[in-house]
């Protein structure tokens, strides 16, 4: 499995991902030209797009991936949310499983505010990954997975010490707590799961004001013993 | 009374937020309402907590931490408010002691912030009232809000309003309309909403949809006034106000965390074809995180005992 960071965080989220058969973009939050300059103008490589909910970081090119030909699944509330039609948008069911070439897609619900949001647990082969982002907590655990993409979006002190700053206001605190990962959360969730498979840990769409890349890290990778990487 | 007054004068806890009440008081930094009394209000406090039981049936005292203690009886003395008078409540979430305010509080803060003795008001409307209201320079004006009983039901209300009396000025009125004040409900910790978008019946928002109603224009008529203070001998109670708020956010939410996180196992066939194969060899038995795991799940399990009943002791932990 190869995973590819196009883009991870607030200004934008876009993940390609392939087994060395299908090939997947998971969320497409950037501009259009960036995803194509990006895979070197080979869209039609492209199998299709998963997208996890219908904010401008993860969904901004969705109408332009349409248009190119690529399908987009995603949720029925996401779908709608987005208020645009297409024959291309894909509607998928949270826990029902559904094909993509050679992979085998699970969508799950996720805690964020948005319309209806997933994460996906995509399966191939031998390997399984797990791709959860912008949710405040995971509901489910998983087993036999291989990769993970799990959100760390902020810890909790940097946060609080940012709002007595007066660089992050008290709503922007709550609806960070409320929708987005923390490392303490991650953690918790690492621990709840069976790692025992796991290859590669990379922590996704953290935050630039409220996080420290270099400890998530350090601190994920001391917990979990697993290689680690930062989107 | 006499040995209550010295068991709570001897606690720690409420002596230390006694004397640190004193020092804010004697540096001039809190200046509390003149008819408030913080030793009565930590008395009644100190009395309530006492019975008051986390979700699991066991005392507040011994399961939440000195210091969620002393937070939450310090907010309350701050922001001069009352646990006889119901204008505070304490719940514990975890082992964080948060103190809530409630309507009654937020209106007597308010009144504290403007130095005004009349409270503000609040009223529901309802479909077939004669209700009007101007707009002027942007400040809205109840005009007319004439009320028929037959009108008061509670899956009548359209809206409701909420009057503040600051002195010297004209007064201030909040408007919202039942989709405003569901949406306000819907971003409440407490959302009583279910997931198809309808008020569960059995929840308090359901039940006292007045009260609710009321409590939530004037909760954000109040903030209007306790935003625009300018008085810097209440910078404590403002600060008091939202830190006691989030507190309790916080505290709510680390708990639905807690409570809801990494539960489920998600999609038991799945897996089970997959075991079928691999379990023997596989999973090396060195325990991991099994013990701290469910059951397989239970709807795959026939299927499987009947086919292949011999591999059921195989079967551990997580893979269903």
């Amino acid at each position: 499995m190869d995973i590819q960071v196009l883009a991870s965080g607030s200004r934008g989220n876009c993940y390609r991902v392939t087994d060395g058969k299908t090939a997947l973009l998971l969320e497409c939050g950037i501009p259009f030209p960036q995803i194509l300059k990006s895979l070197d103008y080979r869209t039609s490589e492209i199998e299709a797009c998963l997208l996890t909910h219908e904010h401008g970081d993860h969904a901004r090119a969705a109408k332009d991936l349409l248009r190119a030909g690529v399908d987009v699944y995603t949720s029925a509330g996401t779908a709608r949310a987005l208020g645009f039609k297409s024959h291309r948008l894909r509607v998928v069911q949270p826990k029902t499983r559904f094909t993509v070439g050679s992979w085998s897609i699970l969508p799950f619900d996720t805690v964020h505010d948005a319309a209806e949001p997933l994460g996906f647990l995509l399966d191939s082969g031998e390997e399984r990954l797990l791709f959860a982002t912008d949710t405040a907590y995971l509901r489910y655990r998983f087993t036999k997975l291989t990769h993970i993409m799990l959100e760390c979006n902020y810890d909790l002190e940097i946060l609080k010490a940012n709002v007595a700053a007066g660089l992050v206001s008290s709503e922007v605190k709550r609806r960070v707590l409320k929708s987005h990962m923390s490392l303490e959360t991650a953690k918790n969730m690492l621990k709840a799961n069976d790692l025992r498979r796991v290859r590669e840990i990379i922590l996704i769409h953290l935050s630039d004001d409220n996080g420290n890349a270099q400890r998530f890290k350090n601190e994920i990778a001391r917990i979990t013993g697993k290689v680690v990487r930062i989107a | 009374m006499a040995t209550a007054e010295k068991s709570i004068a001897l606690n720690p806890i409420v002596d230390n937020v006694a004397k640190q009440i004193s020092a804010l008081q004697s540096e001039g930094r809190l200046r509390l309402p003149p008819n408030y009394s913080p030793e009565n209000a930590l008395y009644s406090a100190w009395l309530k907590l006492q019975t008051i039981t986390d979700k699991n049936g066991r005392p507040a005292l011994q399961v939440c931490t000195k210091e969620s203690i002393t937070n939450a009886l310090l907010d309350m003395v701050i922001q001069g408010l009352s646990p006889a008078k119901n204008q505070c409540y304490f719940i514990p979430y975890g082992n964080q002691l948060v103190m809530q305010r409630s309507y009654f509080g937020t209106a007597c803060v308010t009144m504290q912030v403007l130095k005004t003795n009349r409270p503000p008001v609040a009223a529901v409307i309802y479909k077939g009232d004669e209700f009007e209201y101007v707009v002027e320079a942007g400040n809205k004006k109840v005009t007319k809000h004439v009320q028929r009983l037959e009108n008061v039901k509670k899956e009548n209300i359209i809206g409701a309003y909420c009057t503040i009396f600051p002195p010297n000025h004209e007064p201030y009125t909040e408007i919202m309309t039942i989709e405003q004040i569901h949406q306000a409900w819907r971003q409440s910790k407490m959302n009583p909403f279910d997931e198809k978008g309808n008020l569960r019946p059995d929840s308090t928002h359901a039940k006292f949809a007045e009260e609710m109603a009321k409590r939530t224009v004037l909760n954000r008529a109040c903030k209007m006034f306790i935003n625009s203070s300018d008085d810097s001998s209440l910078d404590l109670v403002v600060e008091s106000f939202y830190r006691s708020e989030e507190a309790a956010e916080e505290a709510a939410f680390e708990q639905e965390v807690a409570a809801n996180a990494n539960q489920e196992f998600i999609e038991a066939e799945w897996h089970e074809k997959e075991d079928e194969e691999s379990v023997e060899v596989q999973e090396p038995v060195d325990g991991g995180n099994e013990s701290t795991q469910e059951k397989p799940a239970a709807k795959s399990e026939p299927a499987r005992a009947e086919s292949k009943p011999m591999q059921q002791p195989k079967r551990r932990g997580p893979s269903f």
